[in-house]
């Protein structure tokens, strides 16, 4: 005999098709007679599934039936409404488009990589960094939208000190350092006539100040960078000094005294101010060993002379670090007293000029008097 | 008629026929599950108008592509309904007791029963109405498994194999669910010393 959950099974599988092929409602299970009457043991369980499926407490009422189907459909159209619009929304525009999606893609590529660049050039502190340009441009962009031309002009302050804090930096790259002084004294020019076009008042006279101790503080640092700078940045960073008001050695004239014989001693005599006791001799730009005698406003050196080329340009070099030069020399021969006919004039560029000798355009070799 | 699949696929894509098929079909069986848990009709209505909206919201997320598969999600669905609606209130199905000793012993609920009106017959609703507790009752001392079994069998029509199917287990164990499920509530319904009008006529076939 088949155990009691297989013959409960049977006459309930056997009630369920009973009813489909009779096409009853499911909730009216039936009870065949025979098989009611065979199986005692399981009768009261399948009338028990019987009265469960009838109970009218769990059939549906038609009314909540028909009100509920229809509150599903239109919360379904709702969802059909949200649905479409969010098609129609940012994003779903850009998974339907795909080449508007690759060109905001571009677009914020490049915004990223703009926004990049300008961030990385605002770092920029050497002049000769091509990103230089574009920091220089953010800062005029700065300062044109700055509303008030006090703002303006207290930008432009801002920008010198920024350069001049900067400028250390730049010391060791000859051609960056340069640039960077010529952008300082831009600038400093700059914030000048900015602080100039101010009406007078508080507001200008804070700003001069302000201006006058940056000055202070660019010849302080300026002075400081000096030992560490080649010959040439000196005689630029001197020449900065000079337009920020400090004092520095200037020289007016050079006049070259020829030896009588070859490898003899020539004799420089240099004219200008601010030339300190102990200062060295330059002669094309370089460092010559020569004794020298200091008088106020000149300086005489001598000087052992083989037959070198004429130089180009005579300076000195101060103690402190400061040098200046000059290209106006007049060179002349020992015997006479009187000049050679060899003369170095300063053209309107400031280089010399060499009077031709005999023998041509260029001299070769200083002549001896012998020649 | 279309096969119970390929109402589902419509209704996935968002089909409104197709929706109202699947809620035709299956209205039945979600409340009938849902009314044999919960002590009133108002809030049978209630729980079942919550998992049929939420069938309708969650439909096209539906991985389900059989009718087993559907109607067990969708008795999941009324099941975690019935337990939140249990949890808002602060009691727990299980712990719903039979009455004891005394018919008094049962907790009173407000129940609405079909068909009786209190004011034409007040002793024979409130019969029916505490008849009923008793039937709830009994029905939420049984598994979850059980239960499932006995809605699908009885409430929705299926084969054994189909209840399998949506419960993930063998026949043979869906038929031992079944008949633990009908003589536990045997059992459970037996034990009220009260007759109970709507199982009289049981209880006299039963003798017979």
């Amino acid at each position: 005999m088949k155990p009691l959950e297989e013959r409960l099974n049977d006459r309930l599988e056997q009630a369920r098709l009973d009813i489909r092929r009779n096409g009853l409602h499911p909730g009216g299970l039936t009870l065949p007679e025979r098989e009611r009457e065979s199986d005692p043991e399981v009768d009261g369980l399948v009338v028990l599934a019987q009265r469960l499926q009838q109970a009218h407490q769990i059939q549906v009422a038609p009314d909540f039936a028909g009100q509920l189907e229809r509150r599903l459909l239109r919360r379904h159209a709702e969802l059909r409404l949200q649905q479409r619009i969010r098609r129609y929304s940012f994003f779903s525009l850009l998974r339907a488009r795909p080449v508007l999606s690759a060109v905001l893609g571009v677009c914020l590529l490049v915004c990223l990589m703009s926004i990049s660049v300008l961030a990385l050039a605002a770092q920029v502190t050497n002049p000769s960094n091509p990103l230089y340009g574009l920091k220089r441009w953010e800062q005029q962009v700065q300062v044109q939208m700055s509303g008030s031309s006090v703002a303006q002009a207290s930008l432009d302050l801002q920008f010198v000190q920024d350069q001049l804090k900067a400028l250390p930096a730049n010391s060791a790259h000859t051609e960056a350092y340069r640039q960077a002084l010529i952008e300082l004294d831009e600038q400093i020019d700059t914030a000048a006539a900015a602080i100039d076009k101010l009406p007078a008042g508080a507001q200008h006279a804070r700003l001069a100040s302000e201006l006058a101790s940056v000055k202070r503080d660019a010849i302080q640092e300026l002075r400081s960078l000096l030992p560490r700078l080649a010959l040439p940045e000196r005689l630029a960073t001197t020449g900065e000094l000079a337009r920020l008001g400090d004092t520095v050695p200037t020289l007016t004239h050079a006049t070259l005294v020829l030896p009588e014989h070859p490898n003899g001693q020539a004799t420089i005599i240099l004219e200008g101010s601010m030339i300190q006791a102990k200062a060295q001799l330059l002669v094309n730009g370089a460092v010559v060993d020569a004794s020298g005698t200091f008088q106020p406003d000149q300086v005489v050196f001598a000087v052992a002379w083989n037959g070198e080329l004429y130089p180009r340009s005579l300076g000195i070099l101060n103690p402190d670090g400061t040098a200046a030069e000059t290209t106006a020399i007049t060179i002349t021969g020992a015997t006479n007293g009187n000049q050679s006919g060899h003369s170095n004039q300063p053209t309107p560029h400031g280089k010399p000029t060499v009077t031709p000798t005999p023998h041509g355009n260029r001299p070769e070799a200083i002549p001896t008097p012998h020649h | 008629m279309e096969a119970i699949e390929q109402v589902l696929d419509y209704a996935r894509q968002g089909n409104a026929e197709a929706l109202s098929a699947l809620y035709r079909r299956f209205l039945p069986g979600i409340f009938g599950y849902i009314a044999t848990r919960v002590p009133d009709r108002a809030t049978a209505e209630d729980l079942t108008s919550d998992v049929f909206l939420q069938m309708v919201e969650g439909i096209h997320r539906l991985k389900a592509k059989d009718e087993a598969g559907f109607t067990a999600w969708l008795l999941r669905i009324a099941r975690v309904t019935v337990a939140g609606y249990y949890r808002a209130r602060e009691k727990q199905p299980a712990h719903l007791s039979l009455p004891g000793d005394s018919w008094e012993d049962m907790q009173a609920e407000p129940l609405a029963v079909q068909g009786s009106d209190p004011e034409a017959d007040p002793v024979q609703w409130t019969e029916a109405r505490e008849e009923w507790q008793v039937v709830v009752s009994a029905i939420n001392q049984l598994t979850e498994e059980q239960r499932q079994v006995l809605v699908g069998r009885l409430l929705l029509g299926y084969d054994v194999a189909t209840v399998a199917r949506m419960l993930g287990k063998q026949t043979s164990a869906v038929k031992a669910l079944q008949f633990r499920a009908l003589q536990s509530l045997q059992r459970l319904l037996g034990k009220s010393h009260r007759p109970l009008p709507a199982l009289q006529q049981y209880k006299k076939e039963e003798g017979e």
